[in-house]
């Protein structure tokens, strides 16, 4: 039906805005590199294409006259997605050539704000692009190339979203979402456990090294109790044998 | 999807958010691995992370740079705190530079303060969406809050949120994990810049938004250099003074005044801005039966005070009650009225005080000098707003060098001063404080004041004025019997 279609669609373009908010953050740091620039390009070309796609898909779907209300309510829900998922989109390009421009790879006296990061955005990129791996195959100025490109392509989207505005009449403030507060955490219970161990960290910092401390003590005593209870087993059952 | 019909492209600018671009190429000279500032790696229990900074190295840099003294570069240091270019990495609700081995990071530019990339609620939603999943619902109070307003108004994009937050918390879990560690404490850092905590003083009240961006050099206009001819010739036109004079005045003011202002003296019982307890308020209400012992030293310092205080100008109401010499009180407050009144009914009430006051034979009769009374009468012919002034004038000359004097030695005055209170300074813990900051309430309606107000003026109009001739009449059917 057009409406799961649109639904992954949406997802789609949701997962790679995501993915490039988190490349967009690297800019600028010591995290940043000719390979960044890179995928920053790959993802806003990826980006954009979908957003092309959702928009044909989805005013296609509006213009359709003959559509129930009910129909109608959901197409203008997931326009709201579009748009505001579009915006984030605009704004992160914007910033992006903003940075882009004040950090500029090659030059030798302009250093890299040492923030810390270190790794590479491989993965990040990996998985907007839903590849399994990154090739790597632009030349080495990349960063200056690719900010007159940045800058057509925020034009273009600025067009588009104008024309979108002008033809589609979708007044956001009637769109009811259907995730009540709170919705996203239900779906993400299964998050790993492994990752609360280490986030925990940057919490309370009075209690770094205590949780990770308590973790691991945790898991000690944890194993030498089964250990204690199998011997016990053990020595029950020879007993009662022998 | 906002409402894009208001372009904004930064057009609104923030007027004291000037200085950021000096700031961040400090930042960028810190960068330096020669001459910057020396970095250390932060150990935590089982990942490490380079690129922290001891607060008394930035200090110490900071100082060397600029040639300037410690304390001066710890100010600076926190400017750059509490802007965000630097944030600390133990207790991370205190935007301050503490010039010991506590640790700082620098921040990642996307999340530099910006004159021209407001802060957007969205991405605050989204935000806070993040933090609820990792910490499983239990967000602090003040976000629990926001999260609920947010979930509010911007319900129609609500969809939107929850999906983004999902990717960009599965997006993030793809680095590495020392990333990953950085990567939340710089967004942390974010927030509390931008979205302070409850008690938290933030680098980012700046006022109102500006149409005209205070960084750009203005064109030279025919126009603009007459305003610059205009503003000149107003300078040379100016009355001036000795600087010996006018800072002799300075001088007796602040001293009289310097334990009586909030920001220099401790307020008692507690400063109501600071503390968020309304006792201040409530003591010193205009209508308050014992006024303390702060405002009634107030009303010592000039007879200006006295009348201003609407207290102050009860007590003296009384006193010159007992006098026999309430006209002069009530002709003044007349002309007040007059003066600020509504157009409509001036004529009116200019003939009314006419009538009381000024008339030969008046019953409120006040004694003014013939050429003045000249001057009023004449102008009453034509009443406007000002007519009556040259008599208010007079009239308030003859209570102060007359009235006043005798009110500060009279039995009323110095009543008033015995009972006057002197709270006891609050001391509030950390607890209380926060307590008192959830009982805010807002205070009366100015509606409200303003018919207490009129009711006050009506209760003291029908308590009636003394009536001269009805008390002379009296005196002479005494006389006579």
């Amino acid at each position: 039906m057009g409406k799961d279609e649109c639904k992954t669609m949406l997802d789609a373009l949701n997962k790679v805005t995501a993915c490039y908010r988190h490349l967009v953050i690297a800019l600028g740091s010591t995290s940043d590199s000719q390979n960044l620039r890179e995928e920053l390009k790959k993802t806003r070309t990826k980006a954009q294409e979908l957003a092309v796609a959702n928009r044909t898909k989805l005013t296609s779907l509006l213009k359709d006259k003959g559509i129930s209300k009910d129909d109608r309510a959901e197409y203008e829900r997931l326009w709201v997605l579009f748009t505001s998922s579009v915006e984030l989109l605009e704004v992160d390009m914007k910033r992006s050539l903003e940075i882009g421009q004040d950090f500029p790879l090659k030059v030798p006296r302009r250093h890299l704000i040492q923030t810390g990061m270190t790794g590479s955005t491989t993965t990040v990129a990996a998985r907007a692009m839903s590849v399994q791996n990154m090739k790597y195959e632009a030349d080495a100025n990349i960063d200056t190339v690719d900010l007159k490109e940045l800058e057509t392509e925020i034009a273009q989207v600025d067009q588009m979203m104008e024309e979108m505005e002008l033809k589609v009449q979708v007044a956001p403030w009637t769109v009811e979402a259907k995730q009540e507060a709170g919705a996203e955490l239900k779906s993400t219970v299964s998050v790993g456990n492994s990752s609360v161990g280490i986030i925990s960290i940057c919490e309370e910092e009075p209690k770094e090294t205590v949780e990770g401390e308590t973790g691991l003590m945790k898991v000690f005593a944890g194993v030498i109790f089964t250990a204690v209870l199998l011997i016990a087993g053990i020595l029950g059952y020879l007993v009662i044998n022998l | 999807m906002t409402i894009r019909n208001v372009r904004d492209h930064g057009q609104r600018f923030r007027p004291r958010m000037a200085c950021l671009k000096k700031v961040e190429s400090v930042v960028l000279e810190m960068q330096d691995p020669k001459t910057g500032v020396k970095s250390q790696t932060q150990r935590l229990v089982i990942t490490t992370i380079p690129h922290a900074l001891t607060g008394e190295d930035i200090v110490a840099w900071i100082a060397n740079r600029f040639k300037i003294d410690a304390a001066e570069a710890r100010a600076m240091g926190t400017m750059m705190v509490a802007f965000g270019y630097i944030y600390p990495l133990q207790d991370h609700k205190r935007l301050m530079l503490k010039p010991d081995t506590s640790l700082y990071r620098f921040q990642t530019p996307y999340f530099w303060p910006a004159q021209q990339w407001p802060v957007e609620d969205t991405d605050y939603a989204i935000y806070l969406a993040k933090r609820n999943i990792r910490k499983k619902g239990m967000l602090e109070l003040y976000e629990q809050e926001q999260y609920n307003n947010l979930y509010k108004w911007m319900n129609h994009k609500w969809d939107f949120i929850v999906m983004q937050a999902k990717e960009q918390y599965r997006a993030g879990k793809e680095r590495k994990k020392p990333d990953r560690v950085v990567f939340d404490c710089q967004e942390r850092a974010y927030w509390v810049v931008h979205r302070p905590p409850p008690g938290t003083v933030s680098a980012m009240d700046y006022g109102h938004d500006r149409m005209v961006d205070p960084n750009i050099e203005e064109k030279k206009t025919p126009d603009y250099y007459r305003r610059i001819i205009m503003f000149t010739q107003q300078c040379i036109m100016r009355p001036r003074v000795k600087s010996s004079v006018s800072i002799g005045a300075l001088v007796k003011y602040t001293t009289t005044y310097k334990e009586h202002d909030p920001f220099l003296h401790a307020c008692l019982p507690s400063n109501p801005w600071l503390t968020d307890d309304v006792t201040y308020w409530t003591l010193n209400m205009p209508n308050v039966e014992t006024p303390t012992k702060m405002r009634v030293e107030r009303w010592t310092f000039s007879f200006g005070e006295l009348l201003m205080d609407p207290r102050g100008r009860d007590d003296f109401r009384l006193f010159l009650k007992k006098e026999f010499s309430g006209e002069n009180l009530a002709f003044w407050e007349a002309c007040e009225d007059l003066k600020w009144g509504a157009a409509e009914t001036m004529k009116e009430k200019a003939q009314q005080i006419y009538k009381t006051f000024l008339a030969r034979g008046a019953p409120r009769w006040i004694n003014i000098d013939g050429k003045t009374m000249d001057i009023t009468v004449k102008g009453l012919a034509h009443p406007h707003r000002y007519v009556l002034d040259a008599a208010q004038t007079h009239i308030y000359m003859l209570m102060k060098k007359d009235s006043y004097g005798r009110y500060l030695k009279s039995p009323v005055f110095k009543e008033t001063q015995k009972k006057a209170i002197a709270p006891e300074q609050h001391r509030f813990t950390e607890t209380q404080l926060e307590q008192n900051a959830k009982r805010r309430r807002p205070s009366l309606s100015p509606i409200i004041l303003r018919q207490q107000e009129e009711e006050q003026k009506a209760k003291l109009a029908a308590s009636g004025p003394v009536d001269i001739t009805q008390v002379m009449s009296k005196l002479e059917r005494k006389q006579t019997k």
